[in-house]
């Protein structure tokens, strides 16, 4: 089937069947927090308050991996990789309700030491302490079985699975291929192997991978956004600031909220509908709480 | 504990300053280096001499190479016994080689032979100073073989606590990074050429069997060049030879005295002989030369050395087309000839570029490129917002620029391979190349097409092609294209390297419609 198609049966189908049988089985209806400061750090935690507050998803203890994106070499007025004020803020929250450890990570597309430099992940961190920016090492990826997806099984980073915590801290912006990325993409961060090839089916590929690697909490950093030229742009024309963030704890319902930010559907994202045909999360926009701060 | 002498003590001092300077020449999380990474080599006359030798006009970032040639006139070859880390280097090892009586094969005229043919093909146009030069024998020795195997090593150890501790390991971690960030190359690059770097410099220490500072007296082209404008230093040993009743000047110098007289352009100045008469009969001072030397350079040796410079300037000419096709080379070198005149092959570049794009030339650009650096974007891409091949090429062989007109710089231009690309040969959507390709405005595009695969299943396919008006070639696209092996765009070396238009959009008439490698396929 081809992608139109594809969507387009989507469209139907998802309402009807897969929407109802969903619908059936609803337990709790899924919640997006909505945010919008100035203050990016204070927008990010505010968001989480909205959740429930930070202390919902990290308990006293536990070790918590924190994944924005920081891939390219990009200032943070790019808007290629996430905020640093968004990253500190969900760092020092985590810290704040008992998190034994922070480790934040990507595995980058340009060199890793500028991309930590340049995204000013590195300065916003530095000095916090039981926070660690790491390097990504590739004797810590393993292999991982997917059960009934495209990939048969992938390499994940193990700091990433091992983690009691997944804290997924996409940027929203656009991509060539997937038209947008957004907190379901992000998780190629933690993917080893050659994974531009999965950019032939990246649909289904991300939903495989997101059906193992779960986002405990996803926090998606839209304060200025990347509306062409994605995935690194670097053109100050394309950015368009926003200042909000969106967080929830149902990682479709955080990307399709997020789509609609760029005037799209998110029907129309087939990552998303991917994933949501796979049960990870709602996509259905109403069927989501919003909720706004 | 045997007194230490002021030339050895500045000799290691000297080492230690040249190591650190090596493991500074590396992206330490700051855009701009230390200037002084690469002060070596701008004060080695013999870069100095042949890069203004083959450029002809003054080249001002050699200037203190030509400062210390002038100090060497008045001081002598002070520089081989109180600075060149190589010659430390070899003084360190000699003591423990056994001598076994110099090799007749390297007396006579060899060092002429050596450094007047490089003076020659200089002053035609072709530059290999750095094929013989010690700081660049060195730090290529270095850079290609034993620092890459330094830090692989290191990182083995790293990555078996991996297999032995699991996480645990990260107790460890502040430790190793403390080390990565400061003392290990941070990415395992290996090099062609690497072994040849370092047989090299094992010959050199090889030959110690046969004397003590047998490269340096006998070949070594930068000591030979000191050694010419040595001749004319007024300072002076006296007494200038051996004296009568003694002769323990034979055993004590390093260099000179196989001979009766002091060989004044082989004396290294290190003193030795003054502080170790057994009459204290030895001074150095200022004075008058003494009568009797012999003359240094038969005109047959200057003017045939010369002559052969010239000839080694043709012969090492010839280049394959081929190869000549995929010869990237750094960003901002727009003429290849300049850039043969200038580049002195010290490694440099290569050592600190950031995604190890660049690797020495093995003859890709003809004999005359040797170990020139070049770019291979299967290996390694040059990061846009990076400036560090600039910043430490000591000649300005590869220009220091500021980001932004970096940034411009054309390297080459990408193009497609339509037997290999997915979209076209396979007619899957891919763009991984459009993704990562870093101008702004993308000199990658895609265009969405209703396409029928060879099975018959209609697809909505990406079909990407080439801005070439905007690719400056900086290879990431070959770089992480996901096929194996060879890749579906291939940057090619273009003779016109203008830098792209400021701004950003291609000019008027180019643009999507002008693209040569656009079409639908
Ligand atoms: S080739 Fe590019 S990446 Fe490498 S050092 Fe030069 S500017 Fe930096
Ligand atoms: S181009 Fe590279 S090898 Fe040549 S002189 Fe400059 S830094 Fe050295």
């Amino acid at each position: 089937m081809d992608r139109r198609s594809f969507l387009k049966g989507i469209g139907v189908a998802s309402l009807l069947a897969e929407g109802l049988v969903r619908r059936l089985f609803a337990r709790e209806i899924p919640v997006v927090a909505v945010s919008r400061d100035k203050d990016y750090r204070r927008a990010a935690v505010r968001a989480v308050d909205l959740l429930g507050g930070m202390k919902r998803f990290v308990k006293p203890g536990d070790v918590v991996v924190i994944k924005p994106n920081m891939g390219w070499d990009r200032t943070p007025a790019q808007a290629a990789n996430t905020h640093p004020l968004v990253v500190r803020g969900l760092a020092e929250e985590a810290l704040r309700v008992g998190a034994k450890k922070v480790k934040v990570f990507d595995r980058t597309c340009n060199d890793e030491r500028r991309c930590y430099v340049q995204s000013g992940i590195a300065a916003a961190l530095s000095g916090l302490d039981r926070v660690e920016l790491k390097f990504i090492e590739n004797e810590r990826f393993h292999p991982v079985a997917i059960k009934g997806g495209t990939l048969k099984s992938w390499e994940l980073y193990g700091e990433a699975l091992s983690a009691d915590v997944f804290i997924n801290v996409p940027v929203a912006k656009h991509h060539g291929l997937t038209r947008l990325s957004l907190g379901l993409k992000n998780v190629m961060g933690v993917m080893g192997g050659n994974r531009g090839s999965i950019h032939r089916h990246i649909g289904p590929a991300l939903a495989d991978i997101n059906s193992v690697l779960k986002s405990h909490l996803t926090v998606i950093d839209a304060t200025r956004v990347l509306t062409a030229h994605g995935p690194q742009g670097g053109d100050p024309a394309d950015v368009k600031v926003l200042d909000t963030v969106v967080a929830s704890a149902d990682i479709v319902a955080a990307d399709a909220y997020a789509t609609t930010l760029f005037g799209l559907k998110p029907e129309e994202i087939e990552v998303t509908v991917a994933a949501y045909r796979r049960g990870l999360g709602e996509m259905n926009l109403r069927r989501v709480r919003v909720v706004r701060g | 504990m045997k007194k230490i002498s002021p030339a050895r003590l500045s000799q290691l001092l000297f080492l230690l300053l040249f190591l650190v300077l090596f493991v500074q020449t590396e992206y330490r999380g700051s855009d701009q280096l230390a200037a002084a990474v690469n002060s070596f080599f701008r004060a080695d006359p013999l870069v100095a001499v042949t890069v203004l030798l083959a450029e002809k006009t003054m080249v001002w970032l050699v200037l203190p190479g030509l400062l210390l040639l002038g100090l060497s006139l008045v001081l002598g070859r002070f520089f081989c016994g109180w600075v060149c880390p190589l010659g430390t280097i070899l003084d360190l090892v000699t003591p423990r080689i056994r001598k076994r009586g110099a090799l007749p094969l390297l007396k006579g005229n060899l060092k002429y032979w050596l450094l007047l043919p490089l003076l020659g093909a200089a002053l035609f146009d072709v530059n290999l100073a750095g094929l013989l030069d010690p700081l660049a024998l060195l730090v290529r020795g270095l850079t290609f073989f034993f620092y890459p195997l330094f830090g692989d090593s290191a990182r083995q150890v790293w990555v078996g606590l991996y297999r032995l501790l699991g996480d645990n390991r990260d107790y460890l971690a502040p430790g190793y990074a403390l080390l990565r960030d400061h003392l290990l190359p941070f990415r395992e690059t290996f090099y062609p050429l690497a072994l040849l770097s370092t047989l090299l410099l094992v010959l050199i220490i090889v030959l110690e069997r046969y004397e003590s500072r047998n490269w340096c007296r006998n070949l070594c082209p930068l000591g030979t060049l000191l050694g010419i404008a040595a001749r004319f230093s007024p300072l002076v040993r006296r007494p200038a030879g051996l004296c009568a009743d003694c002769g323990a000047c034979r055993q004590l110098c390093p260099t000179t005295f196989d001979q009766e007289l002091l060989q004044r352009e082989e004396c290294i100045l290190c003193l030795e002989c003054q502080r170790r008469c057994p009459a204290q009969r030895v001074t150095f001072g200022f004075g008058r030369r003494p009568a009797g030397e012999p003359v240094f350079l038969q005109r047959r040796v200057l003017l045939g050395g010369l002559v052969s410079g010239f000839f080694l300037a043709r012969v090492f000419r010839f280049r394959s087309p081929a190869a000549q096709a995929r010869l990237l080379r750094p960003p901002g070198v727009t003429d290849e000839q300049r850039f043969l005149q200038s580049c002195v092959r010290c490694g440099e570049c290569m050592k600190v570029c950031l995604k190890s794009a660049l690797y020495p030339a093995i003859f890709e650009s003809g004999a005359e490129g040797l170990y020139t650096p070049h770019l291979i974007p299967r290996l390694g891409y040059c990061e846009y917002n990076c400036t560090l091949c600039g910043q430490v090429c000591p000649t300005g062989a590869i220009p220091a620029l500021p980001v932004e007109e970096k940034r411009r710089q054309v390297i080459g231009k990408a193009v497609f391979d339509k037997n290999q690309c997915l979209p076209f040969a396979k007619k899957t959507n891919c763009i991984v190349c459009e993704e990562h390709c870093p101008i702004p405005q993308k000199a990658i595009r895609s265009r969405t097409v209703a396409e029928t695969t060879d099975d018959g299943r209609s697809v909505r396919l990406q079909v990407p092609y080439v801005v070439t008006e905007l690719c400056n070639g900086c290879g990431i696209c070959e770089n992480v294209c996901p096929l194996e092996g060879k890749a579906g765009i291939e940057v090619f070396a273009v003779n016109d390297r203008s830098p792209l238009p400021a701004g950003g959009e291609p000019p008027p008439g180019g643009g999507e419609e002008g693209d040569p490698y656009g079409g639908a396929g």
